[in-house]
């Protein structure tokens, strides 16, 4: 294994009864890249997302985040690992009866030894990190427009100032300006933060804009990988249509 | 592990600069003393820095008074953390607080709040009557199903508990007025006080209770998590009414089921009560039945019955207005099941002590 990888994924095979979703995945991601997992509805993208994060099992296979065996590890070695990457879920997930503040709080308070006159300071900054302006901190998640609960929901991910980052569809439901702000945002965090970044994505614009490498899924398996340029080349039916859709 | 040392107005970090060392690096950053001057930091022994770790340099370094006059020996990335954390910090920016509010003021708000939900309570119950009205009209649109899949779950499945705890009560009071009767010889009474009070009053109000706790909670659970979840709206613009479609299927099935049982509840009564009195009063069964027979009387069981249908329809309509109001998050749904048991439960008291006074002045 080389010390360069965030990420590896060997082999993975998913089975829900009798589908096979994933039938021998395998790919890396380098650290500080932004790598974006792309492949059509059904293809196991947020699947094979929860089972990196240690939320599912997967049936055979090796995932391996920041040097630690996800499937392998224990109870302990899970939770210091689960410190050291934020998540972002597809629609936020924010605690529904916390305010923006308390939610960017909660891990503060939990997992870190913070002390009390830097707490308040801290959560602010995460906030403002995560591009959103400082009266949002005040409100509730359910009076935020879906692309600031998406930047909430980032924000509360880097509350423990991850190494490594993971996003499903950050920019499903959101307007073109707001996508586009929110790929900077990613690009931002990447390049000035050095954060690796992982992320589902069916946004073809995310693709082209800020993505250092793309891994597409389709039929179980990997069928491409590599840069954009690179992945645009490979002659495969899905992708054909994926990108003769988009019009680019 | 030193993270930082002063020398004259140069301040040279060291070492790995974390979240998970904020608490030493904040004490140590306290202990340095810094200087109300401007300060060059040195960052050649630097060997991590994160935003949290420059977010507590930079507080320190702002109460302090004291300003980056430049870096040397900093990388190029700690600089960028640097920056990028300046650039987002909000100055002394207080903590939203909560704005407290005068007794008396306190109070105002309070009152308006009440009307307000008063108001909104009566409003629900004329587009209750409204709809009920409009099903008259025209019955074709009562959903068969989902009234049958209510009662189901409001009645038949809720036959076992009320049996038993009906049954557990007409024991134990007919144990209790039976130590007191049998002083005076009178034994045979106690079929009269127990037929009489479970029917005219315990069996309505235990039956009442359960289906506040059972079936009140549900319908706002329910009704509260679609309303959550936009399947209410979705029903709107499909053109159904949830009035139609939600809320009366429950108020009828309530409306209907809990006279049944309070029905239910008369029997096993009776039924905990024979059971107790054999043994204990030398009633037998024969006897007891046949007391039962010649002394209750026909108004006292209808009037339960008809009370267990008031009961029904008060529960049914609190449990789901609240499951229409409740507030868009999960705490809300918790807060708004425990206030439908409740006023549920105060409510049915209220109603049955109303009854009494009103029945006993009409005598019936």
């Amino acid at each position: 294994m080389s010390a360069a990888a965030a990420i590896e994924i060997d082999s993975v095979v998913t089975r829900f009864g009798a589908q096979k979703v994933h039938d021998g995945v395998s790919f890396r991601v380098p650290r500080g890249e932004i790598v974006a997992v792309i492949g059509g509805s059904g293809s196991g993208k947020s699947v094979l997302l929860r089972e990196i994060i240690g939320l599912m099992r997967p049936a055979a296979g090796r995932i391996s985040v920041l040097g630690t065996d996800v499937w392998s590890a224990s109870e302990d070695e899970l939770t210091a690992l689960r410190r050291r990457f934020g998540m972002m879920f597809q629609d936020g997930a924010l605690f529904s009866s916390l305010s923006v503040f308390d939610n960017v709080a909660t891990p503060l308070v939990e997992q870190a030894r913070v002390p009390a006159h830097l707490l308040g300071p801290l959560v602010r900054l995460r906030i403002a990190l995560a591009g959103l302006p400082p009266e949002a901190a005040a409100k509730m998640p359910s009076e935020l427009s879906g692309g600031m609960r998406k930047r909430a929901a980032v924000a509360r991910a880097l509350a423990l100032e991850p190494e490594l980052l993971f996003l499903d569809e950050p920019t499903s439901g959101l307007d073109p300006v707001t996508a586009r702000a929110f790929d900077r945002l990613l690009r931002f965090l990447a390049d000035e933060l050095g954060l690796t970044i992982v992320v589902v994505t069916h946004d073809l614009d995310t693709l082209a804009g800020i993505v250092d490498r793309a891994v597409v899924l389709a039929d179980g398996a990997v069928i491409a990988q590599g840069t954009v340029q690179d992945v645009m080349r490979v002659d495969h039916p899905w992708l054909r249509s994926y990108f003769a859709n988009h019009g680019t | 592990m030193s993270y930082c040392r002063l020398s004259g107005t140069t301040l040279s970090l060291s070492g790995q600069w974390s979240l998970a060392r904020i608490a030493d690096i904040d004490g140590e950053l306290a202990a340095a003393a810094l200087p109300a001057a401007p300060i060059t930091l040195d960052g050649a022994r630097l060997q991590g820095l994160d935003t949290a770790s420059a977010l507590a340099l930079l507080v320190r370094l702002g109460s302090a008074g004291a300003t980056i006059a430049g870096l040397s020996g900093v990388n190029r990335s700690h600089a960028r953390v640097i920056e990028a954390v300046r650039a987002r910090m909000d100055g002394d920016a207080p903590a939203p607080r909560r704005r407290s509010r005068r007794p008396l003021a306190a109070l105002g708000f309070a009152a308006v709040k009440l009307g307000w939900k008063l108001h909104c309570h009566l409003e629900f119950l004329g587009r209750c009557v409204a709809a009920l009205g409009e099903l008259v009209r025209r019955p074709g649109r009562l959903r068969w199903k989902e009234l049958a899949a209510q009662i189901q779950h409001v009645c038949l499945e809720a036959i076992p508990v009320v049996a038993l705890v009906t049954f557990l009560i007409g024991m134990v009071l007919a144990y209790l007025f039976g130590m007191q009767a049998e002083k005076y010889g009178a034994s045979i009474f106690v079929v009269d006080a127990v037929a009489i009070g479970t029917s005219r009053e315990i069996a309505p109000l235990l039956a009442a209770v359960i289906m506040a706790g059972r079936s009140g909670s549900a319908f706002t659970a329910q009704i509260g998590t679609m309303r959550l979840t936009e399947e209410i709206d979705a029903l709107r613009t499909l053109g159904l009414s949830p009035m139609q479609v939600l809320v009366l299927p429950r108020l009828l099935a309530s409306v209907f089921a809990l006279p049944l049982l309070v029905f239910v509840g008369d029997v096993a009564a009776l039924a905990g009560a024979m059971a107790i009195s054999g043994p204990l009063l030398d009633v037998s069964p024969l006897t007891f039945i046949g007391r039962v027979d010649s002394e209750l009387a026909f108004r006292h069981v209808a009037v339960g019955l008809a009370k267990g249908a008031v009961f029904g329809a008060v529960i049914a309509l609190i449990g789901c207005r609240a499951g229409m109001t409740v507030g868009r998050d999960a705490r809300s749904i918790g807060t708004s099941t425990t206030s439908t048991v409740v006023q549920g439960i105060v409510w049915v008291i209220l109603l049955d002590a109303l009854f009494a006074v009103l029945l006993q002045e009409l005598g019936i």
